[in-house]
């Protein structure tokens, strides 16, 4: 059939386990599974256009693809943060659960096209929750967060904010420099294995859980509307279905590979502290204030909430009933 | 060889031959740019390549561009230029010049020593090159020459000094550097003291080793008179406050209790005071160094932006892939590699300057060296020791850019403010001992690593 | 450090190019401002313990104005580097001709297309009311995006200045 480059900026290094591997995985499958007919070139961060610029170059067609987050969109799209990773949000099974077979995937849908963005959205890799955070200080009570700078992603953001953090988003290759220099105080990242990568230990010793922010963290690939019309039915099925085994592939690989690194972590000095209760309910506190305010300022943050809280009451019956206890930290 | 080679080796001769036109470098870069994006889209039409490029793609230039404008780290560099500018009008650099000169007074070669000791102190304050020449330059040529130095000794003196700005923190070529390659320019700024201090002393040593052989090329002047406590008091009283702006803003750096932004900006604030302190002071000078950051700012931007639409095309057109291919397979062993790769910088170096070279050509690099598995020990603390190593490797071997003939820019500056009688032939014979030094010590970072690593390693508590 | 060696008088060019002069001499203020906000800043971060990411946006906010509007500014002051090694040995003619043609063949295609594709950038920007992406950075990007398409147009004003003056001098065999 006819050939088709995917051209795709990305906006982790695909040295990074778990955030930039699963595209890499995609980009190979994809080219075995259409018998060369598709092939994705990778552009690492930056060579092409930088991570916080791919909506754009996608949705304008500089490039036809792009691999991200949506959460990197809050400034432009106020709801996309809902769609990346949702503070005491699902864990990776809800969430799924919400996407394929709940509203999910036609809301995350639904808002590129209503914000004006030339994209479609294939959810194409999903990791299991992020540590919340590194400290240099041990951080017992709200208080001790007053005034620090760190680098806290999505909605989450704003929940430290509240607690007087100053909070910046900025890429993963640019928090070792700016947390050695002083520009940060803090900083969360994502996974143990993937902090690791970045030498975050290096500087700063107290590391915290559970990511109460982050649960679960949807990636997506984001291609062009014009060329998703211009492909094939079977192409367009292909790179679908090879994302949709991507999220299987990407959480296997993040659930697997995480202890191994906090043994070593532990052993090079770093504490690894679980929030006190306090700590968790102030979060959580907090978190509903800015849930209030983000609904009252955007409608459409208004109908995705609603949506995703409906499916998830209903979805209470079953995670109550349904699961074992978590095993008891000692 | 395939469509894509020719259209990257292409587009790099196609470059190389409208500068020497004259067209101001930035608009070279992004017309060759966009000449090349043609020319790729006529091929993918024409010639069966794939480089996708075409008007749509072209708008990658707009996002990369607002890049160059968000971007903190890069923020120093206008302010770095203001504190140079500043203390260019300041007068401290006068006063230090007449004041050391009575230290060494009686030393053969004293004066020389002077030069390259002021140089060193001007590089440590800002480095901008021009003004470092210039001011060098003016300050002691005539001294030089009444007192019987040889014309070339002089003229090399001055150039190589007021060049070690480049290399000695804070330099806005560092800043620029860690930009491109993800590093700490903590890290640089630490890496390149000891390089930057192994090279002035090895200025020094040449003059006074010249001054011992050749008592004619540098004579010590007749009416010396012998060093006073009063005259080092003067020295001391002219020196102190620099070397305390100077430590205030490498010191927060070091110190980790400063941003090299926040630094920068407390050293632009530092210079003006100095002005301020020594009556220099005015509206009209503030309008100047305004204008001048303004002007020095925007042409290295406007290289920036030029640069980045070259080097978007020259990817698009395979271009690094061929060079990381090409390097990677030469038959010569990772030092071997190395080794070619900084003599072909030092060759680029006599006809392109810095920018270029860090904006286009470093990156490419940069996969290159990470794959070559040089085990260099960086004591855990520094990241990537090896690229930071490498990085100042290739910032030495830019260092000697500014002295290569033909396009030498410490050279042309050198040149338009020494007296007519003084020819360009003068200046490139003066400034050969003082390449080969650098070469000198370029082989000695090359074997001894720890030179540029030990520092960072070591600075962190 | 660049000298600026002044170019013979053309009305119309010198027109424009005092009026870049001055905006250019004006916008230079954001450099004083950029010292003044930085100190503010460390003396908060600190002084207080308390740094603001609105006043670190700031910052680079005002950089990026003074470098986008320094293209100009530059241009009319003649300042962008050249590698003269031939050029100085030209004649005037030769110089004024290269100096027509680099602008027509390089330095417009370059210009128009990356105006253009700033207009949709900006436009884009506009259209969402983009706000900074950390929830107490600053709002209005567009605002600040803005300066791309109009220092764009001001450089290639600057360019059109240039190209008058150089076939005016050439007709007048200048
Ligand atoms: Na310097
Ligand atoms: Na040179």
């Amino acid at each position: 059939g006819d050939k088709l480059l995917l051209k795709t900026p990305v906006a982790f290094g695909t040295h990074l386990p778990a955030l930039g591997s699963p595209i890499k995985w995609v980009s190979e499958q994809l080219q075995v599974m259409s018998d060369g007919d598709i092939k994705m070139k990778i552009y690492e961060p930056g060579k092409l256009v930088s991570p916080q610029e791919i909506l754009d170059a996608v949705s304008s067609g500089k490039v036809n693809s792009g691999y991200s987050t949506a959460g990197y969109w809050q400034g432009k799209l106020p709801a996309a943060a809902l769609f990346s990773a949702v503070p005491f949000g699902p864990e990776a099974g809800e969430y799924m659960a919400w996407m394929y077979y709940g509203n999910g995937l036609n809301l995350y849908q639904e808002m590129y096209d209503n914000g004006g963005y030339n994209v479609k959205v294939i959810p194409c890799a999903i990791i299991s929750p992020e540590t919340s955070g590194w400290f240099s200080k041990p951080i017992e009570k709200p208080e001790d967060l007053q005034g620090l700078n760190m680098r806290f992603f999505g909605l989450g953001a704003s929940v430290m904010e509240k607690l007087g953090v100053g909070t910046v988003q900025m890429p993963g290759g640019e928090i070792f420099g700016a947390l050695e220099k002083g520009a940060i105080d803090a900083t969360e990242f994502s996974q143990p294995a993937i902090d690791q990568r970045l030498g975050l230990h290096k500087i700063v010793k107290y590391n915290y859980f559970p990511g109460w922010h982050q649960q679960a963290t949807v990636f997506e690939l984001l291609v062009n509307k014009d060329t998703w019309k211009e492909m094939s039915e079977s192409k367009q099925a292909i790179v679908e279905n090879t994302c949709k085994a991507s999220m299987t592939n990407a959480i296997a690989e993040g659930e697997a590979m995480q202890f191994p690194v906090m043994e070593q972590a532990k052993q090079n000095g770093v504490e690894i502290r679980y929030w006190n209760q306090t700590m968790l309910d102030t979060f959580k506190t907090k978190w509903d204030e800015v849930v209030e305010e983000k609904t009252a300022a955007d409608p459409f943050f208004k109908k995705v909430w609603d949506d995703m809280s409906t499916f998830r009451q209903g979805y209470d019956l079953w995670e109550a009933n349904a699961f074992l206890p978590r095993v008891q930290k000692d | 060889m395939d469509i894509n080679e020719i259209l990257v080796i292409a587009m790099f001769l196609t470059f190389i031959a409208l500068l020497f036109t004259g067209i101001p470098v930035a608009w070279v870069l992004g017309g060759t740019g966009v000449l090349f994006a043609g020319i790729g889209y006529l091929a993918d039409l024409h010639l069966d390549t794939i480089t996708g490029l075409d008007y749509t793609t072209l708008g990658l230039v707009v996002n990369r561009l607002w890049k160059i404008m968000d971007n903190w780290i890069l923020v120093a560099l206008p302010m770095f230029i203001f504190m140079g500018i500043m203390l260019d009008k300041s007068g401290v650099a006068e006063r230090l010049m007449q004041s050391m000169q009575e230290l060494f007074g009686r030393v053969r070669g004293g004066l020389a020593v002077t030069v390259t000791a002021i140089g060193i102190i001007l590089a440590a304050s800002t480095g901008i090159i021009g003004a470092s020449v210039v001011l060098l330059a003016v300050m002691s040529l005539s001294t030089m020459t009444k007192q019987g130095y040889s014309m070339p000794l002089a003229l090399g003196t001055i150039a190589s000094a007021g060049t070690l700005g480049i290399l000695i923190p804070p330099s806005i070529m560092l800043v620029i550097m860690a930009d491109q390659l993800g590093l700490s320019v903590g890290d640089l700024f630490m890496g390149a003291v000891m390089p930057g201090l192994m090279l002035g002393a090895m200025y020094i040593i040449y003059i006074l080793i010249t001054g011992w052989l050749k008592p004619g090329a540098a004579p010590a002047p007749e009416d010396a008179k012998p060093v006073t406590p009063a005259a080092f008091l003067n020295v001391m009283k002219a020196v102190l406050p620099t070397l305390l702006l100077i430590f205030v803003v490498l010191g927060s750096i070091f110190a980790g209790i400063a941003t090299p932004t926040e630094a920068s900006g407390v050293g632009a604030f530092g210079a003006t005071l100095l002005a301020m302190y020594n009556r220099k002071f005015s509206f009209r000078v503030l309008k100047e160094v305004m204008s001048g950051t303004m002007n020095t700012t925007a042409y290295i931007f406007a290289i920036f932006i030029g640069a980045t639409c070259f080097a978007l095309v020259l990817r698009e057109l395979g271009g690094d892939e061929l060079i990381e291919s090409f390097l990677t397979g030469l038959p010569f062993g990772p030092y071997g590699i190395i080794f070619f790769i900084l003599g072909v910088i030092f060759l680029l170096g006599f006809f392109l300057d810095w920018i270029e070279i860090t904006l286009i050509i470093l990156p490419l690099l940069a996969p290159v060296i990470s794959a070559l598995g040089l085990d260099i020990d960086g004591y855990g603390v520094v990241d990537n020791p090896e690229l930071v190593w490498f990085v100042m490797l290739v910032a030495m071997a830019l260092q000697t850019s500014f002295l290569t003939p033909p396009v030498g820019f410490a050279l042309f500056y050198l040149k338009g403010v020494c007296p007519p009688d003084v020819k360009l032939t003068d200046i490139y014979k003066g400034v050969i001992p003082f390449i080969l030094l650098q070469l000198l010590a370029l082989l000695v970072l090359i074997f001894l690593p720890q030179l540029v690593l030990w520092l960072p390693a070591n600075a962190y508590g | 450090m660049t000298e600026q060696e002044k170019l013979p008088p053309v009305p119309l060019a010198d027109g424009i190019d005092r009026l870049i002069n001055r905006i250019g001499l004006g916008v230079a203020w954001v450099y004083v401002l950029l010292v003044l906000v930085i100190i503010l800043q460390v003396v908060l971060r600190k002084g207080f313990a308390h740094g603001l990411i609105a006043l670190e946006e700031l910052q680079w906010h005002l950089y990026a104005v003074g470098v986008m509007f320094g293209l100009s500014y530059a241009q009319v002051t003649n300042s962008h580097v050249r590698v003269d090694l031939f050029y100085t040995r030209f004649s005037t003619t030769t110089k004024r001709v290269i100096e027509v043609l680099g602008i027509l063949l390089l330095v417009m295609p370059f210009l128009v297309i990356t105006f253009l594709h700033s207009l949709d950038f900006v436009a884009d920007s506009w259209r969402i009311n983009e706000h900074s992406s950390a929830p107490s950075g600053l709002p209005w990007r567009w605002l600040i995006k803005s300066s791309i398409p109009l220092t764009l147009a001001l450089l290639g004003l600057a360019m059109i200045s240039r190209l008058i003056r150089e076939l005016t001098l050439l007709a007048r065999g200048e």
